[in-house]
Order: structure tokens, then C-alpha cells, then sequence
């Protein structure tokens, strides 16, 4: 450090400023807003060249709910998939899963809500069961302290605007008897 | 395999929200240990293992070892890994450790865990937009299902199934912030009465803000070594007898196998009680730190570590008996609701809390006495990983 110290001079040209006191200066930008990049959307590419589910995402923009079942040992997934963890065969079928389940847990997010969703927040957030699988979902058209466990709700499908270049869809439930 | 390998001490930065950048602290973390532990400087650490969650969206860094490493200057000869396993990546980053020494492959190293959660208020949702996606974020997370309602659903279920009551989340809210005001880093240092918990905001009921553990800055250390080597710096170290891990094929909300119980953490806590001889947990287990993500967390994990039977986890807080002067002292630190949640670093301070109760070095006020067999917990993500590791006094 002693060595260094002593040729830390200020007649040392190179280390003294330019001959005008200061050092070159500009300002670069960086973009205010950029659009959603698909990797922050919580929404999964679902057409087939970004993924081997789009069937089901296909089904479910025809209004049908389906999952996977393996036709080697009979198992039905959920998430589809497209290599059955039970018996590893790679030969899976979509098949219906109900329209009309029941609740079996839910909250509501009121806080702590992820962007994206934080604007909707409060809304009510539940664990379906349709019999064969459960499934997590949004309920829409319902508040918290309307629901007990056990109410029957019904399939709803969401077309999802923005973000990625195809179209979209999800699905939620609501209340049943809310939609016919 | 396999030799004693123990955790001879370490140390911590303040918790919080703080105005530091992940990098700070990580070298706050990093010095504070090093400086817990004289006879160990980073020239001696051969292995280093880094427990972080989710450093690319919170820090925008991918590759942190080597850069603690960097910051530490540390040469690792042996081994350098950045463990991420959700919420339980701190004690990953331990158990990794503890498996390369007990292998024999090095004899010093350093776990870290390290956490920048806080990035502004305006920026909440996009953190918790991250931690969203430690479920399946493609039916999952998409529902907008953060921690808060998901772990809201087993409060709800196990009121459900076994009757337990908003008063007994309440009680484990109380106690485990009324043990961390007297714990110097935490987040929260402050008492909070019963009926302040459900007095503060629904968060995602029947959870309260309160019920919730919080979004935290923070790193800390521990230097773990093989029992030759750790007999030369301490005769006082916390052995590790016994890890297991459990998780059940499964991860996205059809395939968890209980919404009112884990028996992940069941099997776990098992495989890691027949390693370390513990045959009775509620009487051999003096101090556990445990992962009380949410108030409903610790009720079910008493349950499932074997403290009490499936559905009187409730009845088990009501009756004090994980209070510091209860049957096992649960959470004398405060927890995750009283410390907060720095994800990468929490295993890693708990951990160390247990150290120092061996070591009788923690604030005299929440000493646990006589504390010779002690246990760490962690769950991850939709809770279907989960984590448990003993502690000894003595090695096995």
C-alpha cells in the first residue's frame, strides 16, 4: 500500500483529470416500460410449438376440461402430462374431467397478492375437488364469507387478453347455479 | 462413510428490511461468522455451500457461490455449490455440508444463506409474484395462489377435521414474537398480544398479517466441520446426529397427499430420530426450531415431528407446552414469524440458534435449560418437501 500511496500524486498524468477539471460524462437510457415478457406471465405458453399439453389447452378453448390418462395402466394425472409417473408409458389419452365439483378449501387473497393479480386482489382462491382429481382455481363471482366447504361450484372458462402473441384461455369456477 | 461432523459456531446479520444489497450481505453474514469463529478464517474453508431461493428476480445474480466465495476470500479447494430448495435452501446448503465431511471429502466449510427480498413497496407484488412460482406456476401459481391462502387452506382444513381454533393460531403468533423481542437481529422485536393478531389485517383468512411470517433481508453463517478438526476450535459444538428428507411425488395441489397433515414431515423427522436414537421426541427433544411459515405450521408440526397425536397440535399450544419452560421449547429464537424469512438464510439461523443454546451464548432470557438434544425444521414450497435435522450435545 506504501508503494502505491506515493505515486498517488497529483501531478501523475495518469490519474489527474482531463486539462478542463473533469471527466467525460453522458447520459444513456435505459426503457421506462418494456411489454410483458412471456417468462414473467404466470399464464404458460400453449400452443404446440412451445408445449406437448396444448391439447389440453386446446379442449379446454372447445369449453371441454380433460386431463391425461395413461393407457397402459389406467392412472389418471393431474397436470396433464405427457409421460405417466406411475409406470413411465408414453402413451396417454385426454379424457373429460367433470364440469362440477365441490369445495374443499379456500381463502381469499387480499394481501400479499402477486403482480399481475394485486389489482383483482381481494379475490377468493380454493381447492376443488371434481371426484377423480383436485385442483387448485380461482372462484369468481364470490366472496369468502358467502362459501363453506362442501359448496358445489361449476367450470368457467377465462379468455386471457394480453401478453403472450396466441390466444389463451385458463379456466375458474364459480358458484353453481351463478351460471345457468 | 460416515465421520462426526458438527457445527462449531457462526454468526448473522441484523434482519429486516435493510438497506443493503444482496452482496452486502452476504458480507455482513460472512464476517460475522468468521468473526464468531477466531480459529477459522476463509483461508481454512474448503467447501462452501450457498443456501439462496430466488437470487435472479430479487438480486437479478445467477452463480452467487462463487461470488460469496469472491466476496469472502475464500479459495474452495474441495466443493462450491448454491443449494435452492424453496424455503428450506438454508438447511440444504447444511445437510450438503454435513454429507461431503461425513464422506470424508473436506473437513471445514462454510454454509451461507443469504435473502434480498425488500425491494421497495412499490415492487411487493413482483416479489411475491417469485415466490408464487415455488408451486406449479403453470396451475398453480396462475390462480394468483401465493403462500398466504394456500397455507390458509390447512389452517381452514384442520379447524375442519380436528376443531382447532383461531385462538390457538393466535397463541402461537404471541409466543413465538414475544420470544423473538428478545432476539437482536430479528425483524420483529416487538410483543404482540392475542388479540392484536386478529386485530391486524386479514392477509388471507382465516390468517392475519400476524399469522404470517415476513418478507426479510438477511445472511447468515455456520461453520460446520469433521470432528478431528472441530475438536481444535471448540469443545463445544452441536453435532449433527441425524437428517432426513421426505417428499412424496408430489408438488402441485392434486397430488399433495393431506391438506390438514404432512406426513412428509413425518418420514423425515423419523428417518433423522432413528439415526440420532431418539425413540421418544417430547422427552428427549429439549429445543426445536421449527418452520412456522404461518401459525398453522408449527400447530401441524407438532403433530408430525411426534411432539403430540394428529389433531391435538391445537390443544398442545393451548396447553404451553412448546413454550421456552414447556416440554420442548419450540422456536426460542422466535421463528419465522418473530426473525423473519430471509428464505436462503433461515435454516442456516436455525441451525445456529441451537448451537448457541448448546453453547449457552443466547440472550439469557430465552435459554432453553439444560438444552442437550435439539432439532431443526423446514418445509418448501407447497410444503411438499420436508426437512429435519437433530442436534446433539454429544456426538452419536
Amino acid at each position: 500500500m506504501t508503494d502505491q500511496q506515493d505515486t498517488t500524486d497529483s501531478t501523475d498524468p495518469g490519474r489527474s483529470s482531463d486539462a478542463n477539471g473533469s471527466v467525460p460524462r453522458e447520459t444513456v437510457s435505459i426503457p421506462s416500460e418494456i411489454e410483458l415478457p412471456d417468462l414473467l406471465d404466470f399464464y404458460e405458453r400453449q400452443t404446440p410449438e412451445h408445449t406437448q399439453i396444448a391439447e389440453f389447452y386446446e379442449n379446454l378453448d372447445d369449453g371441454r376440461l380433460t386431463t391425461t390418462r395413461c393407457t397402459d395402466c389406467g392412472e389418471i394425472h393431474f397436470p396433464p402430462r405427457i409421460v405417466c409417473p406411475e409406470c413411465m408409458a408414453d402413451d396417454l389419452e385426454y379424457v373429460d374431467l367433470p364440469h362440477k365439483g365441490e369445495l374443499f378449501a379456500f381463502s381469499e387473497s387480499r394481501g400479499g397478492t402477486p403482480l399481475g393479480y394485486h389489482d383483482t386482489s381481494p379475490f377468493v382462491v380454493a381447492v376443488v375437488d371434481l371426484g377423480e382429481i383436485k385442483l387448485s382455481a380461482r372462484i369468481d363471482d364470490a366472496r369468502y364469507d358467502d362459501l363453506e366447504i362442501g359448496d358445489p361450484v361449476s367450470l368457467k372458462i377465462v379468455d386471457i387478453e394480453g401478453g403472450s402473441a396466441s390466444e389463451r384461455v385458463f379456466y375458474r369456477f364459480v358458484p353453481k347455479g351463478d351460471t345457468q | 462413510m460416515t465421520r462426526n461432523v458438527a457445527i462449531v459456531g457462526g454468526g448473522t446479520s441484523d434482519w429486516g428490511d435493510r438497506d443493503a444489497s444482496w452482496k452486502d450481505l452476504a458480507q455482513e453474514g460472512g464476517k460475522a461468522t468468521f468473526d464468531a469463529v477466531p480459529d477459522i478464517g476463509p483461508e481454512d474453508i474448503e467447501g462452501l455451500f450457498v443456501g439462496a431461493v430466488q437470487p435472479e428476480r430479487f438480486a437479478n445474480q445467477t452463480h452467487v457461490a462463487p461470488m460469496v466465495a469472491e466476496l469472502l476470500g475464500i479459495d474452495v479447494t474441495e466443493m462450491i455449490a448454491r443449494t435452492e430448495l424453496a424455503c428450506a435452501s438454508g438447511q440444504a446448503a447444511l445437510r450438503y455440508a454435513w454429507l461431503a465431511i461425513a464422506a470424508g471429502q473436506l473437513d471445514t466449510a462454510l454454509v451461507l444463506g443469504v435473502e434480498k427480498m425488500n425491494l421497495g413497496r412499490e415492487h411487493m407484488p413482483e416479489v411475491q409474484s417469485s415466490m408464487a412460482n415455488v408451486l406449479d406456476r403453470e396451475f398453480d401459481g396462475v390462480n394468483g395462489l401465493a403462500a398466504p391462502p394456500f397455507f390458509a387452506w390447512y389452517a381452514q382444513r384442520h379447524m375442519h377435521e380436528y376443531g382447532t381454533t383461531r385462538e390457538q393460531l393466535s397463541k402461537v403468533a404471541a409466543k413465538n414474537k414475544t420470544n423473538a423481542s428478545r432476539t437482536d437481529f430479528a425483524q420483529f422485536q416487538s410483543t404482540v398480544e392475542e388479540d392484536e393478531i386478529t386485530e391486524s389485517p386479514e392477509i388471507a383468512p382465516p390468517l392475519h398479517l400476524y399469522d404470517c411470517s415476513g418478507i426479510t433481508d438477511g445472511a447468515t453463517g455456520v461453520i460446520v466441520m469433521s470432528e478431528e478438526k472441530a475438536r481444535e476450535v471448540t469443545d463445544t459444538p452441536a453435532w449433527i446426529t441425524g437428517s432426513g428428507q421426505s417428499s412424496m411425488a408430489g408438488n402441485s395441489i392434486n397430488n399433495l397427499p393431506s391438506f390438514d397433515g404432512w406426513p412428509q414431515a413425518r418420514e423425515a423427522s423419523q428417518n433423522a430420530y432413528e439415526q440420532a436414537g431418539i425413540e421418544d421426541p417430547l422427552s428427549e427433544i429439549d429445543v426445536a426450531e421449527v418452520h412456522d411459515c404461518f401459525s398453522i405450521s408449527e400447530i401441524i408440526e407438532y403433530e408430525e415431528l411426534g411432539f403430540c397425536e394428529r389433531g391435538e397440535g391445537g390443544q398442545f399450544i393451548e396447553d404451553g407446552r412448546s413454550h421456552l419452560d414447556g416440554d420442548v421449547a419450540v422456536n426460542p429464537r422466535g421463528g419465522l414469524l418473530g426473525c423473519g424469512h430471509p428464505l436462503g438464510a433461515t435454516g442456516v439461523s436455525q441451525a445456529l440458534e441451537i448451537t448457541q443454546q448448546f453453547q449457552g451464548t443466547v440472550s439469557s432470557d430465552r435459554q432453553v435449560e439444560d438444552a442437550t438434544t435439539g432439532l431443526i425444521h423446514n418445509l418448501s414450497g407447497s410444503a411438499s418437501v420436508h426437512s429435519v435435522m437433530t442436534l446433539g450435545r454429544d456426538p452419536q
